[in-house]
């Protein structure tokens, strides 16, 4: 995208009056702002603190599980750190991780526009976000909630005997606060959608959309269709819980498979709100660093939005052992395959972008190609779990909880760190050192495959997820993989000083420091208020290298590529 | 012929289904391997082909309708056949066949229970036959747990509320067999008293008999076989799979983890030996110097220590044991009794037949003893008169 050249003259004219969004300066700034790339920002600093804690949980578990018999913690602390990690993980950080911060920075520029549609609505969101994460961890830590992630009935909804250790209601409260942080999405995802319908600038049509739009698109329908089931299904609970009708819990004659369902059937489309996003990442990197157009790049498109559709019918895969009926499960098998497909169909055309590019080895490069890996064994892993024989004896094993991760972690996780890196100069206007970031992706690429590849064995091999001890025969793997872990941690620390130490000390970063096509980096970095100085006209797609000016592509926005382009000399 | 092993990948296969699942587990992975290769190596070899370097330049992305076509529709070949294979398999781990035998499993926080068919009890540990179907009808008394047993690859959710079965037939023994390869028999009681029919280890059409070694520790054990109950034994690993808790406070492995039981697989007519006669006397017993007396004070710290206490003093909430064989005792009916075989019999089988006076309040739950069971308790009763308080 450019302007053309009356456009671009009204630009250099304007740009003296419009200063960056970071000028304005104290908390009150921050805090009432609301321009959509200071509320992405917000959104970025809680979700890295939620990776951050959670990360942390996950190591203390993986020390635990260092040695057989106790390590350093009791069993049931045990449980409720991996209860803490699960929650803080999913909610507080992958389901708003790239779409909250990443993409209410990126999806207003990469539409040209000035912001999201309802800009009040998304600083309520990122409120809401805060007060369900604030009810969330004083409900773990004042119920000592030690249910797991799942919340599964009717072990949370409290019984009589030896596992009662904990308040009846727990549930409901953490249901609760998980309904408040869902809210947060809705509100965003309605935003999204308004903005991607109504806010795009001219020339900008449905098939010049970036793919990053279009996964943030697909990932808003979902968290707008599937968000209000958990509403659903806290009502249900309070009905049981204060009106006495048994609806779950065995004892009122309820039945508890059915909260799976109704879990599952959020949860299992919240799996696509977390990945969809890194898809869409991962596409604008691969674009980028090839200097090509992303191959196929309808198939791409409508693959985010096949996935959304099929997400909503899959829920039962995550239940071929509680019961369900034969019948249940052969559907939801089929169907679960047919995921399969819009997934291979991605990873393939990423594949083919690669041909005849000409292929840039950056750190958020790296990251993407780090993720078609992870993402192909992530997916390939699926099979084994939708193939309704080879799971029920994979089911809640080990086996599972490696899936997930390479899922979530190797998928949404490195399309959120080589997102950050990738967009990092344009937010900040500073530049990362490269190398230690290459050596700090090495150490995560390395240290996450030696974690979680074993934790794939250790599943095949009968090791039950969710154990606080385990068999002596187990601690050869169960040691190879808390190791690795540690690589894994030392990777995330070193991009913690890689980051710090950017905004402390980094090189003030050109207007385009990738030479990327895409529409959001054809203005000043770090950008200004407006966005844009003045109202972009779209000619070309955001992938099209071979119609895009030089000037766009290595100087991005003139005025500053001119200051750029005669830096005073030394004395 | 020595216990199946596993491989890297998969636990040794002890089941009739396990062949099954290992055949479409290997392949896909497989199918994962070939994937995984093509797609990384293709990726890793255009990275290395098209690195960017002076005077190289991207050519524009074109289309190819026909290859997306090609790849997006050939998969879904191959996922309708992994589809109908993972459908066979499951079905088959669904449906037990009609003559298998049943067991009843009870999951509670956090131990399992079973019972066989014919109501003989087992606490903690279960005993299948070699060769033969057998389904579980699994209920909870709490929150849901999951019956797990990698080598038979076989798990059911346990949900309070409703039965859930799953079935497997054991195809390996699990004790240490020393075989006396020149006999031959067809039977257990071929073989004599202690002695077991088993597969010959060098012809695969015969059987002969063998005795189980018995062990105080690993060491005194072959290969890797562990040293259970007294005797060498590799059993069968049972896991609770669903998330179940833990006890506050409690040190050690407890709770979820800690719901562990083993299956040991035994000769068909042992099997039916315990159906008949109960459970056997525990091994520890065997050679001391009052056996039955030994295994009687097994059962009693077992099923009767909770409300009968033994030191001669506490009669709440059940009579003391210590001095009372052969004591006379004041019915509630007014009658009196002596206590004798007979009366003891009765007393564990009909504990509200004959109430002595005083515990009119105290309702004492029947036990299902087996006859020998019945005889051991007798004689660790009459061991506590021999003894004194």
């Amino acid at each position: 995208m450019t302007t053309d050249g009356g456009a671009v003259a009204a630009g250099r004219q304007h740009a003296a009056g419009h200063e960056s969004y970071l000028a304005a300066k104290g908390a009150r700034s921050w805090l009432l702002t609301v321009d959509h790339k200071r509320i992405g920002i917000m959104y970025l600093a809680s979700v890295v603190l939620a990776l951050l804690a959670g990360g942390v949980f996950a190591l203390l578990i993986r020390t635990e599980l260092l040695f057989p018999g106790q390590t350093m913690m009791d069993a049931k602390t045990y449980n409720e750190l991996f209860t803490l990690h699960g929650i803080i993980m999913v909610f507080l950080f992958i389901i708003p991780s790239i779409p909250a911060s990443l993409g209410n920075f990126f999806l207003p520029m990469m539409l040209g526009a000035k912001d999201v549609a309802f800009p009040r609505l998304n600083l309520t969101s990122y409120y809401l976000y805060v007060i369900g994460a604030v009810m969330a961890l004083a409900g773990i830590l004042a119920y000592q909630v030690d249910t797991g992630w799942t919340f599964y009935v009717p072990y949370s909804s409290g019984q009589v005997g030896a596992g009662g250790t904990y308040a009846d209601d727990s549930v409901l409260f953490m249901t609760a606060a998980v309904f408040v942080a869902g809210f947060s999405s809705i509100l965003t995802g309605v935003n999204f959608i308004a903005t991607t319908h109504t806010m795009r600038a001219p020339g900008l049509h449905w098939k010049r959309m970036p793919l990053f739009v279009w996964a943030l698109y697909a990932t808003s329908i979902m968290q707008v269709l599937a968000t209000p089931v958990l509403a659903l299904t806290l009502l249900l609970l309070f009905m049981e819980k204060l009106v006495g009708v048994g609806i779950f819990d065995p004892r009122m004659g309820g039945d508890p498979v059915l909260y799976q369902h109704f879990f599952w059937f959020y949860s299992h489309p919240a799996v696509y709100i977390m990945i969809l996003p890194g898809f869409g990442v991962v596409s604008e990197l691969i674009a980028t660093f090839s200097r090509r157009k992303i191959f196929g790049y309808s198939f791409v498109a409508m693959a985010s939005v096949a996935l959304a559709l099929l997400s909503f019918l899959v829920w039962g895969h995550h239940m071929f052992a509680s019961g369900m009926s034969e019948f249940a499960s052969m559907a939801f098998s089929a169907l679960t395959f047919l995921v399969a497909i819009p997934s291979a169909v991605k990873v393939f055309n990423w594949v083919a972008t690669l041909y005849k590019g000409d292929v840039w080895l950056t750190t958020p490069m790296l990251y993407a190609l780090a993720f078609v890996v992870l993402f192909t064994i992530g997916g390939l892993t699926g099979l084994f779990l939708g193939t309704l024989a080879v799971n029920i004896h994979v089911h809640d094993t080990y086996f599972v909880v490696a899936h997930f991760h390479f899922v979530m972690v190797g998928g949404t996780v490195m399309g959120f760190i080589g997102g950050l890196h990738y967009w990092w100069p344009k937010i900040t206007g500073k530049m990362y050192a490269e190398t230690p970031s290459k050596l700090a992706w090495a150490l995560i690429f390395v240290g996450f495959n030696v974690t979680f590849l074993t934790q794939f064995v250790l599943g095949t091999q009968g090791m039950p997820r969710r154990y606080f001890d385990y068999p002596e025969h187990f601690h050869r793997l169960h040691g190879f993989s808390s190791v690795g872990s540690y690589v894994l941690g030392l990777g995330f620390l070193l991009e913690v000083v890689v980051f710090v130490h950017s905004l402390a000390k980094g090189e003030r970063a050109p207007p385009n420091p990738w030479g990327s096509a895409g529409y959001e980096w054809q203005t000043a970095t770090p950008p200004v208020k407006d966005n844009f100085v003045a109202q972009p006209v779209v000619w070309r797609g955001p992938y099209d290298y071979h119609l895009a000016t030089d000037e766009e592509l290595f100087d991005g926005f003139p005025e500053e590529a001119e200051e750029n382009r005669a830096p005073p000399e030394a004395p | 012929m020595s216990q199946p092993e596993g491989t890297l990948q998969l636990p040794p296969q002890l089941s009739t289904l396990a062949p099954t699942v290992d055949w479409i587990y290997y392949f896909l992975y497989w199918v994962s391997v070939v994937f995984f290769v093509g797609i990384v190596g293709t990726m890793v070899w255009y990275v290395i082909k098209y690195r960017r370097r002076p005077g190289h330049r991207a050519e524009p992305t074109g289309h190819a309708p026909n290859l997306e076509l090609f790849w997006t529709f050939t998969p879904l070949i191959l996922l309708v056949l992994l589809f109908h294979w993972g459908f066979q398999g499951y079905m088959q781990g669904a449906v037990p066949p009609p003559s298998a035998r049943q067991v009843r499993v009870r999951g509670v926080q956090w131990t399992w229970t079973f019972e066989h068919a014919n109501g003989v009890p087992e606490s903690g540990e279960l005993t299948v036959p070699l060769g033969e179907p057998v389904r579980l009808v699994m209920s909870s008394e709490d929150v849901i747990h999951s019956f797990f047993v990698p080598a038979f690859r076989v798990k059911r959710d346990v949900v309070p509320g409703i039965y859930t079965t799953l079935w497997f037939e054991a195809t390996a023994l699990t004790h240490h067999y020393d075989r006396d390869e020149s006999t031959t028999c067809r039977r257990d009681a071929d073989c004599g008293e202690g002695r077991y029919c088993v597969d010959s280890a060098e012809a695969l059409d015969r059987r002969v008999c063998a005795s189980r070694a018995s062990c105080e520790a690993r060491d005194d054990c072959p290969g890797d076989h562990a040293c259970v109950n007294g005797q060498c034994e590799t059993p069968v690993e049972v896991y609770c799979a669903e998330y179940c808790g833990a006890p506050a406070g409690a040190t050690g492995n407890a709770g979820h983890s800690a719901m562990l039981s083993s299956i040991h697989v035994v000769t068909p007519d042992a099997y039916q030996r315990l159906l008949d006669e109960g459970p056997p006397m525990p091994p520890e017993c065997e050679g001391t110097e009052d056996p039955l007396a030994c295994w009687g004070r097994d059962l009693y710290m077992k099923n009767c220590i909770a409300c009968h206490n033994t030191d001669g003093v506490t009669a709440v909430p059940g009579p003391n044991f210590a001095g009372l064989w052969g004591r006379s005792e004041q019915l509630a009916t007014g009658e009196s009794v002596v206590v004798d075989e007979n009366y003891v019999r009765e007393s564990i089988l009909q504990p509200q037949a004959k109430v002595v006076a005083g515990y009119e309040q105290i309702v004492m739950p029947p036990f299902r003893f087996s006859d020998r069971q019945i005889d051991a308790t007798i004689a660790y009763l009459k061991s506590l008169e021999r003894q004194g308080p």
